[in-house]
């Protein structure tokens, strides 16, 4: 493909620039993920430490959950965000502009599983082993990095055509957020709202992730099916808005 | 066969009437019936055709639709109505370094640059310490381009622009790049080009260019060809309103 090795350029370029001034650099992907836990682990393991079933651990059922959310979350964020940012480039040279949302999705697939190498180490340090299934969370961060992708890609014209779209944005993903098991072991919950959390197609993915990567989490075939149809289904709905919008957007640039 | 065709092209933009920037404007002036839609047209009617080694010269006054046409012709922009063709390699020299980011270093940059112009990188990143010489940069190459003088980003860009051939080249008053040794530099660069048979499309306001590079000038007005033909005629015109 010929846009291959841009995307490639890209990519490497979303993972670095951030911390292109500090010290350790890239680094940080390792360490921003142990520190959040971390923090979230001190303040949150007295109240649901114990609420996990058999022998599931709190630590890296709370790391796994941050992982995958940060995944999302930055993801949806910054895809979004980069047809606006590259507008001056997008206004005068022709690239498939498609290229650049899905490269930041990618960087955000690659970050995720960089930071599966300090989620190992949660793991043992808290004695529970990596599991067989464990190769499977590949599924996972590509079903992650399409749904990411697509809502990126709608959301990149939203972002363009009003100038709000990002402040409701960051609202709904902070409320998704609480919809999502990410520090709570949904069995908390009372029945009504363990039902609501279920229509969240993250809770499928999480579910998915944890239980393959550490056997962390029960897994159904259905959160299987919900996974995959939704990230499917979101790839598509994008490029088919990104496509039909793209002529009428550009010239808003 | 020409390089450049355009036929009937027309250029709309649906503008909203009040200018409603957020979700939240737009459904308060839904509900009082306030939110039209208004059309404006950028570009009307533009047909013209642009052969191997022509330099065709843009003018027009701001506002005239110039920008529009050179985007519709880097393929930007798709014209709302109409064709636009464009054959072979296109380098696009509006604005340079709009691709260009200020924490990675020149290496860097030449070589995101090029990419983005379609360019095989690993031809690229051999070209890049010649690039960085022509542009008179090569002991910044290494440094990241914050630290450079808005000159140096100016050559490097341009040198990066023209180190391939193309065969159109787009061109949004660079020549006024940096000092008078590099335009120099920069117009022999250019000339050779345009030797080696690129059809040129440049947007001036110096007519002296004008007159001296062109072989055929277009006047644009509201988004409409005013006057096309031999390039004195045409500037004599223009300058007479």
């Amino acid at each position: 493909m010929k846009y291959a090795q841009l995307i490639r350029l890209l990519v490497a370029r979303e993972l670095t620039i951030r911390y292109k001034r500090s010290v350790i650099g890239i680094g940080w992907t390792l360490l921003n993920p142990m520190l959040t836990s971390f923090v979230l682990w001190v303040v949150f393991s007295f109240v649901f430490a114990s609420r996990l079933p058999g022998t599931q651990q709190y630590a890296p059922y709370l790391m796994a959950g941050i992982l995958l959310m940060t995944f999302f979350n930055q993801g949806v964020i910054s895809s979004a965000e980069s047809i606006a940012s590259n507008g001056p480039v997008l206004t005068k040279i022709y690239v498939p502009p498609q290229i650049f949302p899905i490269s930041t999705a990618l960087a955000g697939l690659v970050n995720f599983f960089i930071g599966l190498i300090p989620l190992t180490i949660v793991c043992l340090i808290s004695g529970q082993s990596i599991a067989l299934t464990m190769p499977l969370v590949f599924i996972v961060g590509i079903c992650l990095a399409l749904l990411t992708a697509g809502i990126g890609l709608t959301l990149s014209i939203l972002y363009i055509r009003f100038d709000d779209t990002r402040n409701i944005v960051n609202v709904l993903l902070m409320i998704l957020m609480y919809f999502t098991p990410v520090f709570y072991p949904i069995t908390i919950l009372s029945q009504r709202l363990q039902e609501i959390i279920a229509y969240n197609p993250l809770t499928s993915y999480l579910d998915v992730f944890r239980w393959a990567f550490s056997n962390n989490a029960t897994a159904t075939l259905n959160d299987w099916l919900y996974m995959g149809t939704t990230s499917l289904i979101s790839i598509l709905i994008g490029t088919y808005v990104f496509k039909k919008y793209w002529p009428r957007t550009v010239a808003m640039l | 066969m020409p390089v450049i065709e355009l036929k009937n092209v027309n250029v709309t933009y649906r503008v909203l009437m009040n200018k409603s920037g957020s979700m939240k404007e737009l459904f308060r002036d839904f509900l009082k019936r306030k939110a039209r839609v208004v059309d404006y047209v950028a570009l009307q009617d533009i047909s013209f055709t642009v052969e191997a080694g022509e330099v065709v010269a843009i003018l027009g006054r701001n506002g005239a639709g110039k920008s529009t046409l050179l985007k519709v012709l880097a393929g930007v922009l798709p014209p709302t109505k109409g064709t636009s063709k464009v054959k072979g390699k296109i380098a696009p020299m509006i604005e340079l370094g709009a691709g260009f980011h200020l924490e990675m270093t020149g290496a860097e940059n030449v070589i995101f640059y090029s990419a983005l112009m379609g360019r095989d990188v690993k031809h690229v990143k051999e070209r890049t310490p010649a690039i960085g010489e022509w542009a008179g940069v090569s002991d910044h190459m290494d440094f990241p381009l914050r630290t450079f003088s808005s000159g140096m980003v100016a050559r490097l860009a341009f040198a990066t622009a023209t180190d391939e051939k193309a065969d159109v080249l787009l061109v949004d008053e660079v020549l006024s790049v940096g000092d008078a040794d590099f335009q120099n530099k920069s117009k022999a660069r250019m000339h050779e080009m345009i030797k080696s048979g690129a059809a040129v499309v440049l947007v001036s306001h110096d007519m002296l260019a004008v007159r001296e590079l062109a072989t055929r000038a277009i006047w644009l007005e509201a988004g409409h060809v005013k006057m096309i033909g031999n390039p004195a005629e045409v500037v004599a015109a223009y300058e007479a309103t």
